[in-house]
């Protein structure tokens, strides 16, 4: 009887712990979305309400019809749509290639990626802008696609060698005697297997490159291929600062992700759990 | 066609009249020409004819042309007259870029790494300096004699002058002055404070008075912002020393500068929030627009931003000159920022670049140009101030005489630490944050002064040797 | 291990040549040359290079700035890393507690993850200015306070205030990631301890602790490379201000690399965080290996 009372004090204090950390979590979320219906006037005052006397949708009018923030949704959309899928495919090849064909040879190549991915984007942006500058590449969202791959590629292989050491090898062996080669055993048997681990790694790719800033910075230099990160921190750069469109500016770039991650939570919850290599 | 028939004889005129004024009429007052329909009827001399032959077969190329109005009306002039000189140069291909002010700053100093930089873009004053020490851009000493010398202010030319060499066309000038709230000196019956003394007992009163919910005069210390610097400088300037010495060394330590730390040390102690020791220009700026700042720093800028953030409070805002160290010594703008057109040195296309910025000041472009942010930025030639087409906007109307204070203030100051012309040093002094975290030190760990002061200027000075 | 013998062949290669090129193609050469200029004079924009062989080291070790930055690093990746480790543990063993709402909640908790960094920023500057902030002025609507809390600027409060937007940002990850950790533990395990008699307590030391452990570890070090390296969050909300009190290394390197120009001395930086981070992650990864040996 005691051990019950106990824990129904515990399931309750378990609802009151995450209601505070709810609230906490999306309190300026909700901040951000109230304030770009707000007029700048009323934005403006002090003190500060919570709630708009009017609704406006100036904000979101300029945000998309003057500064055409669609346009760079769009281009994040297709970089970080892009990165993802090559990192995954790339990733996914070597990682099964680490823990299959090459594990000495692999465990060095792992290594060195995460070395690699410990250095600053700031020290690597110039070395890479003078690359892509060389091959033609700057200013275009290809180049920065490739870029984006250096510091994804590393993170996805690191957690999808976990992954791919949980696959049994007899599922393989079985497979070969069948009659089939390589690359069809990786497709169709071992992918299928690390599905979870995979459509995490994406997910991770995904969001990492969405908000990536510096590369994105450095690399494009057209209003017409930017980022939604790099137009949004230049809104903020302006010499004549505009509240309100920055609110709705902000809530059109977190919405999408919020929104994103409604719709993918259940798999990235099936995410590292998997791959970590026990 | 007609229209760019016209164009081209606009242009070909303003060749000839920049090189009739070199070559004549220096000390004359040229009548310029003022509207498109009067260059017309005059532009039919040989020499016009000549140069439009020049001008012609020259022309072609692409041309990349960053610039930082990012947005608004602004981006639109701009964007009116580099379509306007397409037309009027078929062979001309124009790509605009843009960016803010901090994001353009990474830009072009990556951007010479890997040779990606525009062929033709805007600066800031102390950007100029560091391109010029890189000899990143081009001498405009040709370009600047076709325009006509002298219809431009003389400062800002020799702001970006280096060797006898002038590196840049200023484009538009504007300048720091002190603004108030005229309902809040109503309120406790102040006058416009005439010196710095004056100003730390208005901002006092109003602090006192309003008990936390507007602060006298916010002082912004971020050392991610040269906002500190700023705010000393003023003090500084109208003290009559300066913070680069003579052989451009640092200059913390003299009693005028002292004085100035502890000035703005007390007034952010008594009339400043507490938070602004980490204020950066946008931070500062915000808190004038949200009416919780009385007395504020900054350019006729100020007034589009109150105007977009808070209209209601666009009436209750006005502007006043400098504050001095003595009653009744000459108010002098201390602050002028001349933000110039520069040309690439690795540009393929220069003539057209040039040709541009020529363009650019006919009046029917440049106007519309100063008139995108009304009082906040003032035309490099002075002739345009005169003109009825810029003097009927609105805004300029209604804030005509925050645009005298501030114009008078333009011809006065220089950027921070240009008095004597552009020195790299002036770069380091505002981008280190030194200053900055020098306050900080001052406030936070109850530094005495003279050691902070001390300190700081040994480590600017130590900065300046990687100069060289 | 047999097989991975005899199945070696030209075929093979072919999975891990993409990765062998993006690694030579992409890294090594920035990471070389990062590690070149680190030995030599260069400028970001000017063109001189002379090698000046340990000069950068020698100037950033002797200089007392570097290491208070160092010691504010390691004090911020430290602090961070159990901030948002222990609320997000704490979130996620409190929703396996739950019947009700479990999705509901996950899906509220998971919001922070989704700011960009400048949002971040932006939106917890404005929300805890301490004139107009809406906190400091709810705070003290509430009585909670006699004056308008300095999140920002107060020397006492600046730290813990950045920790705690680092924390909020940061935890949903590591949520998300133990939650699904949780599930993978056999519920055998458990019913097993409750026969036992263990107390839930011990239980999560014993049981669910050893079974997490690996995935511990792994976040553990991308979450430390993350602190540590992260540069924007801090940069934008006080600049490492106020006196330097929020001054990490980035902060430092950016300093140097930027504002100094002295693209040699910032790859210097660079490759001593690097050597560092080397130095922690080995430490953490023997560390479980011990641990697991010890199960």
């Amino acid at each position: 009887m005691h051990g019950l009372k106990k824990n129904k004090v515990r399931v309750a204090g378990s609802y009151i712990y995450l209601t505070i950390l709810a609230l906490l979590a999306v309190f300026p979320l909700l901040w951000i979305i109230v304030s770009s219906f707000k007029s700048n006037n009323e934005m403006n005052k002090f003190p500060t309400s919570f709630f708009p006397k009017e609704l406006t949708m100036r904000n979101y009018n300029l945000v998309f019809e003057e500064l055409k923030f669609g346009n760079n949704m769009l281009n994040s959309l297709i970089v970080s749509f892009a990165s993802t899928v090559l990192t995954v495919v790339i990733a996914a090849l070597g990682a099964y290639a680490v823990v299959r064909f090459f594990p000495k040879f692999g465990k060095l190549l792992t290594q060195g990626l995460i070395l690699a991915y410990m250095l600053p984007t700031i020290l690597l942006a110039v070395p890479y802008s003078i690359t892509l500058g060389q091959v033609g590449l700057l200013n275009t969202r290809i180049g920065l696609i490739i870029i984006y791959l250096s510091f994804s590629v590393p993170y996805a292989l690191w957690l999808l060698v976990g992954f791919f050491k949980t696959v049994p090898i007899q599922i393989e062996e079985a497979a070969s005697v069948d009659g089939a080669n390589k690359f069809q055993i990786f497709v169709t048997v071992v992918l299928p297997i690390v599905a979870p681990g995979i459509v995490a790694v994406a997910i991770y790719t995904f969001i990492n490159t969405w908000n990536e800033f510096l590369y994105s910075l450095v690399l494009i230099n057209s209003r017409d291929k930017m980022t939604v990160a790099v137009a949004l921190q230049s809104l903020q750069g302006q010499e004549i600062l505009d509240w309100g469109v920055m609110m709705a500016a902000s809530t059109v770039v977190v919405i999408p992700s919020v929104i994103f991650f409604m719709c993918i939570q259940k798999f990235i919850a099936g995410g590292l759990a998997a791959g970590s290599d026990k | 066609m007609k229209k760019k028939t016209k164009q081209y004889l606009t242009m070909a005129l303003a060749i000839t009249m920049g090189v009739g004024l070199l070559q004549g009429c220096k000390n004359n007052d040229t009548p310029k020409p003022t509207n498109p329909s009067e260059v017309q009827t005059e532009g039919s001399s040989k020499e016009t004819q000549s140069s439009r032959e020049e001008a012609d077969t020259k022309l072609s190329g692409d041309v990349t042309f960053w610039h930082s109005f990012s947005q608004g009306p602004r981006l639109e002039t701009i964007q009116k007259a580099a379509d306007a000189f397409t037309e009027a140069n078929p062979d001309v291909h124009m790509t605009i870029e843009t960016f803010s002010w901090a994001d353009f700053y990474t830009k072009w100093t990556t951007g010479l790494a890997s040779k990606n930089v525009p062929d033709l873009s805007t600066a800031l004053p102390n950007h100029v300096v560091e391109m010029i020490d890189v000899e990143a851009i081009k001498p405009l000493d040709d370009l600047i004699d076709r325009i006509g010398r002298d219809r431009f202010a003389k400062a800002p030319l020799e702001e970006m002058t280096v060797d006898g060499k002038c590196y840049a066309v200023p484009l538009y000038s504007h300048a720091q002055v002190m603004w108030y709230r005229k309902d809040l000196l109503e309120k406790y019956d102040l006058e416009v404070p005439t010196t710095w003394d004056e100003l730390y007992d208005a901002a006092t009163k109003i602090t006192k008075g309003e008990n936390g919910a507007v602060y006298g005069c916010s002082v912004p210390l971020g050392t991610n912002d040269m906002m500190a610097t700023r705010y000393l400088n003023f003090y500084v300037r109208t003290a009559g020393s300066r913070l680069l010495n003579d052989d451009n060394t640092a200059n913390l330590t003299s009693p005028e500068v002292i004085d100035g730390i502890n000035y703005w040390v007390k007034m952010y102690k008594e009339n400043s929030p507490k938070d602004s020791i980490n204020f950066n220009v946008l931070d500062q700026a915000t808190m004038y627009y949200n009416g919780t700042n009385a007395f504020d720093f900054n350019s006729g800028f100020h007034i589009g931003g109150v105007q977009t953030n808070s209209p209601d409070l666009l009436d209750q805002i006005s502007c006043a000159p400098m504050p001095t160290v003595k009653k009744g010594d000459e108010q002098k703008g201390v602050e002028t920022s001349n933000i110039p057109m520069v040309v690439w040195e690795s540009s393929d296309t220069q003539d057209v670049s040039e040709a541009f910025i020529e363009f650019m000041y006919q009046p029917e472009y440049y106007i519309p140009f100063l008139r995108s942010v009304p009082v906040g930025m003032l035309p490099a030639l002075p002739e345009i101030a005169e003109e009825k087409e810029f003097l009927e906007d609105e805004t300029i109307k209604k804030f005509q005489r925050e645009m005298e204070v501030i114009s008078k203030a333009v011809g006065e100051g220089t950027a921070i630490g240009y008095e004597n012309g552009p020195v790299p040093e002036a770069g380091l002094l505002i981008s280190q944050g030194i200053i900055e975290n020098m306050f900080q030190d001052i406030i936070i760990n109850d530094v005495p002064v003279e050691e902070a002061a001390k300190a700081a200027e040994d480590k600017l000075n130590e900065q300046f040797k990687s100069l060289s | 291990m047999k097989i991975r013998k005899k199945k070696k062949s030209p075929g093979t290669v072919l999975f891990i040549l993409p990765t062998v090129l993006l690694f030579v193609l992409l890294l090594l050469y920035p990471v070389l040359s990062s590690v070149f200029y680190s030995f030599t004079n260069k400028h970001l924009i000017k063109t001189r290079l002379d090698m000046v062989a340990f000069e950068n080291y020698a100037s950033v070790l002797r200089d007392k700035e570097y290491w208070n930055a160092l010691l504010t690093s390691s004090k911020w990746t430290l602090i961070c890393l159990a901030g948002q480790f222990l609320i997000g543990f704490t979130a996620a063993l409190s929703l396996e507690r739950i019947k009700h709402g479990r999705t509901l909640f996950r899906t509220l908790l998971i919001v922070p993850w989704a700011f960009p960094t400048i949002i971040i920023a932006l939106v917890w500057k404005y929300l805890l200015n301490g004139v107009s902030g809406f906190i400091p002025n709810l705070l003290l609507k509430l009585n909670w306070v006699s004056a308008a809390p300095q999140f920002l600027s107060n020397k006492d409060l600046v730290f813990p205030t950045l920790v705690f937007i680092n924390v909020w940002f940061g935890f949903p990850l590591i949520m998300v990631n133990v939650l699904s950790a949780l599930q993978t533990v056999p519920k055998e395990l458990y019913e097993a301890a409750r026969i036992d008699g263990a107390k839930s307590g011990q239980q999560f030391f014993y049981i669910t602790m050893p079974q997490i452990n690996p995935v511990i570890t792994l976040l553990l070090i991308l979450r430390t490379v993350w602190i540590f390296n992260n540069f924007d969050l801090i940069y934008l909300i006080t600049g490492g201000g106020p006196a330097g009190l929020t001054k990490t290394v980035s902060i430092y390197a950016y300093e140097v690399g930027w504002g100094l120009k002295s693209l040699g001395r910032s790859s210097a930086v660079s490759i001593l965080s690097l050597i560092f981070l080397t130095i922690v992650i080995v430490i953490l990864l023997q560390l479980q290996k011990k641990t697991n040996k010890n199960e």
